[in-house]
């Protein structure tokens, strides 16, 4: 049987491959006020190796929850707020 | 109000203090552009209030005609230059350390290094300075350009970006925060 529970969470993508510091952030922080419900779910994808370390620290600034899901090959972080 | 109460307010200035950041940028170049906005971009995505004031050279970087903005490695030790073309071990060298100062002075070496400087930053991923600034802008930036250096220069109102402000050092300061963050 499917199950539909997740049906009216589209998750958001944010690409920002091939940007350097700090556009990750920035379209990151776009995406986030685009969509301000609290349901949201990111997908970020970026190259830049810096966002390893930033994406989290900007992610706990704002009070989100964040999992690295892949390093290679890109890095891609999901990103949504904390309930 | 009582005491209580004045506590509490005295309390949640500081803790609005501490959400600010406040640059004062003099220098006119491409290189010190570049430092001043992506700081700018990142604290305001990060919701501080970000306040920006631009006196003398730095005032070249409100301009709508950003073609002043250039980079030169003449008197600028510090700046690795290399070529964004041709085969990796061209790329390698950085020609700043490579070439005498001199060769700096001749005609077009400021454009050539310009250029050079603007295709490595986009192969590395930076957006073009005038991109970034307005991005700035739309993530609630507060740019102030100092009326006093505007009239020194000989510039118009009309030659800078919108919206602006045009003021003194004294409006500055009674709108930011305690601490100051200069580059000089």
């Amino acid at each position: 049987m499917p199950c539909f529970s997740r049906v009216d969470v589209v998750d958001i993508r944010v690409d920002s491959k091939g940007l350097a510091c700090p556009m990750p952030v920035i379209k990151l922080k776009k995406a986030l006020t685009q969509n301000p419900e609290q349901k949201s779910v990111f997908l970020l994808a970026l190259t830049d190796e810096g966002g390893l370390k930033d994406i989290p620290a900007f992610c706990q600034q704002q009070k989100l929850d964040w999992v690295l899901l892949q390093e290679t090959p890109f890095i891609e972080f999901k990103v949504w707020r904390m309930s | 109000m009582n005491e209580g109460g004045e506590k509490m307010s005295e309390s949640l200035n500081d803790a609005s203090l501490s959400e600010q950041l406040s640059i004062i940028h003099t220098k006119g170049t491409l290189d010190w552009a570049y430092p001043v906005f992506i700081l700018a971009s990142t604290a305001a995505a990060m919701d501080k209030k970000v306040e920006l004031f631009f006196t003398f050279y730095g005032l070249n970087c409100l301009l709508k005609d950003t073609s002043g903005l250039k980079v030169s490695p003449l008197g600028n030790p510090g700046m690795v230059m290399k070529s964004p073309v041709g085969p990796d071990w061209l790329k390698r060298v950085d020609w700043n350390k490579a070439l005498p100062g001199l060769v700096w002075t001749l005609p077009g070496a400021a454009k050539l290094a310009t250029w050079g400087f603007k295709k490595q930053m986009l192969l590395e991923g930076q957006v073009p300075v005038e991109e970034l600034r307005a991005l700035c802008i739309e993530l609630g930036v507060s740019m102030t350009a100092c009326q006093m250096t505007i009239d020194l220069m000989g510039y118009q109102q009309s030659d800078f970006i919108e919206p602006i402000s045009f003021s003194g050092a004294a409006t500055y300061f009674a709108n930011t925060p305690k601490t100051q963050s200069l580059f000089i």
